[in-house]
């Protein structure tokens, strides 16, 4: 026991390496903050595809929904070494495309980026689906007998509705996503796991594997309390402040 | 009604769970139970020998479960020949074998480890039974000379690994990226992701032989050497290795091993 302990809780071991992986932490905050907007736009983009009307465009919500299908079913482990393995060798792009050092981050940053808004632009597309579709069709119908377009209607009157049914579910997906940040380390990118288990093999000692979890934690036990929050106060609007109680 | 049937659907969802993780604790209570008889018994006692490694490290170990090769694997197989215990070998990560195998997770280590003082605190090693090299891999063509031309590159290793260490210490790299098994490295060596490898060499030249694409900029010696690792208490299990291989390596068994994996005659230490 005492063995587990001083296996996974020396803090001489936590002490000794904290700036490293405070800092190696960092680099999976500037994965997700990047990752995060480029997903939740992607996603946006994808959901309106899906909701285009009319027959002739059927090809394209068909290829959106094949889309969101196959990255919500691929693990993401697998993008991710698939694009860093694959993209590099794909000459018809120009050498910055395949190799990219983009404000002066590495290569393995910008895969795992990429490998990350890909499946994650996937997932947030049914979220911001779900809140499009909670908004009561007499709403589009109503926004296009008074003349405006698919486009304009989706633009002022259903989209802005949509949005504040969805900071609940998409708060879930962003906390996810950090958590997936983590999974950027198997194509070498120096975040807080690759760095604990580096400190692992020099050491022989798990804590800084704790030590990060840790980190986890502190950014998203809050999140996780406010997405109650948030959930609860959206009961309170729908039930018209009547008294509903909420565990 | 509906409140018994929803306990009932319960109930028998914990009983599933329940024998899944009776099967599961039975299933490896059989092995540590196997591996622990093995280590208090005398030689010879005919238990398989469980051995953790690394796998693919390729030519040290490589292969499929179950049919794994390798020159590590083929030595192993000689030495519990001769101790008369079979091994099984045991697919592990390298930054935690060591201590694995303190813990009994497995009995012994052979996975192209290298003999080192920080190692030897956690586990005890057996005689050296190669001497190894680092090599500097790049790309065919490459301007990179040897180990002095990495400076300021970016550089990939081994996570935990002596090519690693070797590339903090001495190749003032611009970046080193620690990969997870050494294939990856090399693989973005390919992809041109990282200029150049620090790696075993004989892993370097199998890259080189099976591919292709790559060559050995510059061979490192390191004056290190890898030893099979068992946990620091099991004394018994260490000398009977040890008699294993020197048995194996006096009667020619060793240089056939060597030369059917690395192509050429074994250092003079190793001939009978």
């Amino acid at each position: 026991m005492s063995q587990f302990f001083n296996q996974y809780f020396n803090f001489n071991v936590m002490g000794e390496h904290f700036g490293e992986v405070l800092v190696a932490f960092l680099q999976n905050l500037l994965v997700f903050a990047v990752a995060a907007f480029l997903a939740l736009l992607w996603g946006l983009g994808l959901a309106l595809l899906r909701q285009l009307p009319s027959r002739k465009l059927a090809p394209i919500r068909f290829i959106t929904i094949a889309y969101i299908d196959i990255f919500r079913a691929v693990p993401i482990l697998i993008i991710i070494l698939m694009i860093s393995g694959g993209v590099p060798f794909l000459t018809f792009l120009p050498q910055e495309v395949r190799i990219p050092h983009w404000f002066g981050r590495p290569d393995p940053f910008w895969y795992g980026v990429a490998a990350l808004v890909i499946v994650y632009g996937a997932f947030t597309a049914e979220v911001y689906r779900a809140g499009i579709e909670a908004v009561p069709k007499g709403q589009m119908e109503a926004a296009r007998s008074l003349g405006m377009s698919h486009f304009q209607a989706m633009r002022h009157v259903i989209v802005p509705q949509a949005i504040t049914k969805i900071p609940a579910p998409m708060l879930n997906e962003l906390i996810s996503l950090l958590k997936d940040t983590t999974l950027v380390s198997v194509i070498a990118l120096s975040e807080s796991v690759l760095v604990s288990r580096e400190i692992l093999a020099e050491r022989l000692n798990s804590s800084a594997l704790t030590l990060t979890a840790i980190f986890f934690l502190v950014i998203i036990l809050p999140l996780a309390r406010l997405v109650d929050y948030l959930i609860k106060r959206n009961q309170l609007k729908i039930t018209r402040g009547s008294h509903i109680e909420v565990a | 009604m509906r409140k018994t049937r929803l306990a009932a659907f319960f109930a028998v969802l914990l009983l599933a769970l329940a024998s899944v993780v009776a099967i599961g604790c039975g299933g490896s209570d059989e092995t540590t139970g196997g591996s622990g008889g093995g280590t208090t018994s005398e030689g010879g006692s005919g238990e398989p020998l469980s051995v953790g490694s690394d796998i693919p490290y390729p030519p040290f170990e490589q292969g499929k479960s179950g049919s794994y090769t390798g020159f590590d694997v083929e030595l192993m197989e000689a030495i519990g020949e001769k101790i008369g215990r079979s091994p099984e070998f045991q697919d592990t990560s390298f930054e935690t074998i060591f201590r694995d195998v303190g813990q009994g997770k497995f009995e012994a280590v052979i996975s192209a480890a290298t003999i080192t003082p920080e190692r030897e605190k956690e586990v005890a090693f057996s005689d050296p039974y190669y001497l190894s090299e680092q090599a500097i891999l790049v790309k065919e063509g490459s301007e990179i000379g040897g180990i002095e031309d990495l400076e300021g590159k970016t550089v990939g290793a081994q996570q935990g690994t002596t090519g690693l260490e070797l590339g903090k210490e001495k190749a003032n790299a611009g970046e080193l990226r620690p990969y997870p098994e050494g294939p990856d490295a090399i693989n973005a060596l390919k992809a041109g992701t990282v200029e150049a490898v620090i790696i075993d060499q004989p892993v370097a030249q199998n890259a080189i032989e099976e591919e292709g694409g790559v060559e050995i900029a510059e061979s490192v010696p390191t004056e290190e050497s890898y030893g099979i690792a068992v946990a620091k208490d099991n004394t018994e299990l260490l000398k009977e290795i040890n008699k294993g291989l020197e048995e194996v390596i006096e009667d020619g068994t060793y240089k056939t091993i060597y030369k059917k994996w690395f192509h050429k005659e074994p250092p003079k230490q190793f001939l009978g």
